[in-house]
């Protein structure tokens, strides 16, 4: 079992595997320096000029909590590099529905991350409701990930993203995209 | 009955090996208890009291002799030689050892068997009317869209993280058998004006210890429309339901903040985004899985009725069973047999591995190979031919399953209690089984009559106990145990919560108060047509109140 005493540092991981995260997240944009790209808290997203925000040099994600309504950011989503949805804890599951909004009916073209209590029991789910990336810092998850153990099953139940139907089959059903 | 496709094999395999891989990791220390309960209630492995406990979904509560088979093979294999019907038409194994846990769900898995979604903040095992596809009042046959919505729920990415657990319950019949309105859910399958299928709505019902009826949002909703309207619904709560609080988390309790008219406009407006995704189901896919619960041919047998006579006459204990554990058929030639697992004295819900290997026998013979599982924790022979029903019943006989007590005050729910069950606060099983040898007499419960009598050892209302026309609950209090009793509850489709007698009586006490509750609406009652529940709404708590806590005082 991998020792989990120490917390190994938090990366970056999609379908195509760990990659280099160029986004810092900061609480003001003071605090970002002259970072190219920043996730900051959605009251402080809001609060910004809309030429900060759509200032050519500098990327500027949003992220949210689970109590936030993601309503205010429906008519700005083109501008939006990345939306960063959390998970406080695992069993919090407000976030994939969010998921499902922003990238099934409300086709969001950018990145869409997960942070927080990110386990690899979550991940197929994550990627099925959306989530582009997963910012993953749980030791046994990072390992998984790694050998390409995704935890999931041959067949689902359901439509999602990474599926398609297959013929012969009842219409909610799905095989992954990876079949 | 539904039978698996390579897609619902493939699928349950895969999650039973990724069991297996777990529960090694948990056996070889690699996995503590922490980590390893979320991963194992998924499976539907509690841990209790004494042991671990697995349970055994049985969707919509509809199994074949074979698979009962396999299930009385696991409990004389796993466990210790029986197992517990559950009020939501599950089985439960109290004494598996973790080390056989994946192989009971290889054996489960040979049967098309799971225990997925019999745990956890997701959507468990729908459960169904148990006369579906049989009862003479039916509409429609709930089970295809039982099913349907067992595979669409069958871990769901969007809705296996909800803010607690989410039960729904489908109905074809205006006689709700399947208690609806204390769902989360609750799917009534009518017919509209113009003669098509659809369901009326119900959302928020539940018990726990904050009881509620479900409350109608919508009047027909057309069949295209079940998985639309679902996720719908589903979606709302995820969003919205409390998460700041356990027992505050249920749907029920996002209605009544929210309030109804309130809740029903959100769940429309995400539903006119759904509509037409998807999610809408072709005709062609609901009468797939229609096909698969096709009636039984059923041969004609009128000689029945002569023979039924006969026998009726020459053995008074086998027409008192005809007349209290045989429902009407849709054919005329048969009837709908409930095998009552409430033996005078016995454990509400339990059957040995011997009896379901009966049953299995009795079912494959002269039942069209169906059992259904009933949430009163009865078993049920759906097709029984009225010409064969002497000879089920003196089978049913050889093993102490032909007791005639369907609906009566014996055939008692029951939840495992303290006996058993870690979140209990009171005893619940030996309290059943006191009550049941009280009133044992079978002329005296004739005479009573319908009375539906439901116990719960907790808060948590596992036994129902809200909607009993009796009810009990079992709390601790100074560290003695305590009864509270309540009066009026209902569960079919004239939906009621009981109402609280007032204060609690003890263990010893208890059925001496249930009696004198019994002997107070025997002598109020208009005539034996008025049965308990019909006196109590009539009459209201007073009478019985009076009878309980004045004949008491005197006592003192």
């Amino acid at each position: 079992m991998t020792d989990i005493s120490e917390k190994p540092e938090s990366q970056l991981w999609g379908r195509e595997g760990f990659r280099e995260d160029p986004y810092i997240t900061v609480e003001t944009l003071e605090e970002a320096g002259d970072a190219p790209a920043v996730i900051l808290p959605l009251a402080v997203w809001l609060g910004l000029d809309e030429g900060v925000r759509n200032a050519t040099n500098r990327r500027i994600g949003v992220s949210i909590a689970p109590g936030e309504s993601i309503d205010p950011l429906l008519p700005l989503l083109g501008s939006i590099p990345v939306i960063a949805l959390q998970f406080p804890a695992f069993n919090d599951g407000r976030s994939y529905s969010k998921a499902e909004v922003l990238k099934d009916r409300h086709q969001f073209q950018g990145e869409l991350r997960a942070v927080g209590d990110v386990l690899i029991d979550q991940v197929a789910y994550m990627l099925r409701t959306g989530f582009d990336t997963l910012k993953v810092t749980h030791a046994v998850t990072l390992t998984r990930l790694a050998d390409h153990n995704l935890h999931d099953t041959p067949v689902y139940y359901q439509p999602g993203r990474g599926s398609h139907t297959k013929a012969g089959t009842y219409s909610w059903r799905r095989v992954p995209d990876t079949q | 009955m539904y039978r698996y496709d390579e897609f619902d094999h493939a699928f349950v395999s895969a999650r039973v090996e990724q069991f297996k891989d777990q529960v090694e990791r948990r056996l070889a220390g690699e996995l503590t208890e922490d980590q390893f309960r979320p991963l194992r209630l998924m499976n539907g492995v509690y841990l209790q009291l004494h042991a671990y406990m697995l349970r055994v979904a049985i969707p919509y509560g509809t199994l074949s002799a074979r698979q009962m088979r396999k299930l009385a093979h696991i409990a004389r294999t796993y466990d210790r030689g029986y197992g517990h019907f559950t009020t939501r038409q599950n089985l439960q194994y109290n004494w598996p050892a973790l080390k056989d846990m994946p192989k009971v769900l290889d054996e489960l898995a040979e049967v098309e068997m799971h225990a997925l979604q019999t745990s956890g903040n997701c959507i468990r095992n729908v459960t169904a009317d148990h006369f579906a596809g049989a009862a003479a009042d039916e509409v429609a046959d709930p089970r295809p869209y039982a099913e349907i919505l067992r595979q669409w729920s069958s871990m769901h990415p969007e809705f296996s993280y909800l803010p607690r657990k989410f039960k729904i319950a489908v109905t074809g019949a205006e006689r709700d058998r399947a208690a609806i309105q204390v769902h989360d859910i609750g799917l009534h399958l009518k017919r509209n004006e113009a003669g098509e299928i659809g369901f009326a709505v119900y959302v928020g019902g539940g018990q726990g210890r904050t009881p509620m009826v479900a409350k109608k949002i919508r009047d027909f909703l057309p069949v295209e429309d079940l998985l639309t309207y679902t996720t719908a619904i589903m979606r709302v709560y995820n969003l919205n339901g409390r998460r700041d609080n356990k027992y505050k988390a249920r749907i029920k309790i996002l209605v009544h903040e929210t309030g109804t008219e309130e809740l029903t406009r959100q769940v429309e407006t995400e539903w006119l985004a759904l509509k037409n995704s998807d999610l809408k189901l072709p005709q062609t896919d609901v009468d797939a899985i229609d096909s698969y619960f096709r009636p039984p041919h059923l041969p004609l047998r009128p000689e029945g009725w002569s023979a039924l006579a006969g026998a009726r006459k020459a053995d008074h204990a086998f027409a008192a069973w005809v007349d209290q554990n045989v429902t009407p058929h849709k054919n005329p030639d048969y009837g709908v047999v409930t095998i009552s697992l409430k033996p005078i004295g016995g454990i509400p819900g339990d059957a040995t591995d011997a009896q379901m290997d009966l049953v299995a026998d009795i079912a494959e013979q002269f039942s069209q190979d169906e059992i259904r599982v009933s949430h009163e924790q009865n078993l049920i022979l759906p097709h029984v031919a009225i010409a064969d029903l002497r000879i089920v019943y003196d089978l049913l006989l050889t093993d102490g399953l032909a007791t005639a007590n369907a609906g009566l005050i014996t055939d008692i729910i029951a939840c495992p209690g303290l006996d058993y069950c870690a979140l209990a606060t009171a005893r619940s099983i030996p309290v059943a089984q006191r009550i049941s040898e009280r009133f044992a007499d079978p002329a005296r419960q004739a005479d009573i009559g319908e009375l539906k009598l439901k116990i719960s050892g907790c808060i948590n209302a596992c036994g129902h106990h809200h909607v009993g026309h009796i009810g009990i609950l079992g709390v601790e209090k100074k560290g003695e145990e305590l009864y509270q009793i309540s009066l009026g509850g209902s569960g079919d489709e004239v939906c009621t919560i009981g109402d609280i007698t007032g204060r609690g009586f003890s263990s010893e006490e208890i059925v001496d108060a249930i009696e004198t509750i019994v002997d107070r609406y025997l002598e109020v009652r208009t005539d034996k047509e008025e049965t308990f529940l019909a006196a109590y709404r009539r009459l209201g708590a007073a009478p019985f109140k009076d009878a309980l806590y004045s004949e008491a005082a005197n006592a003192a």
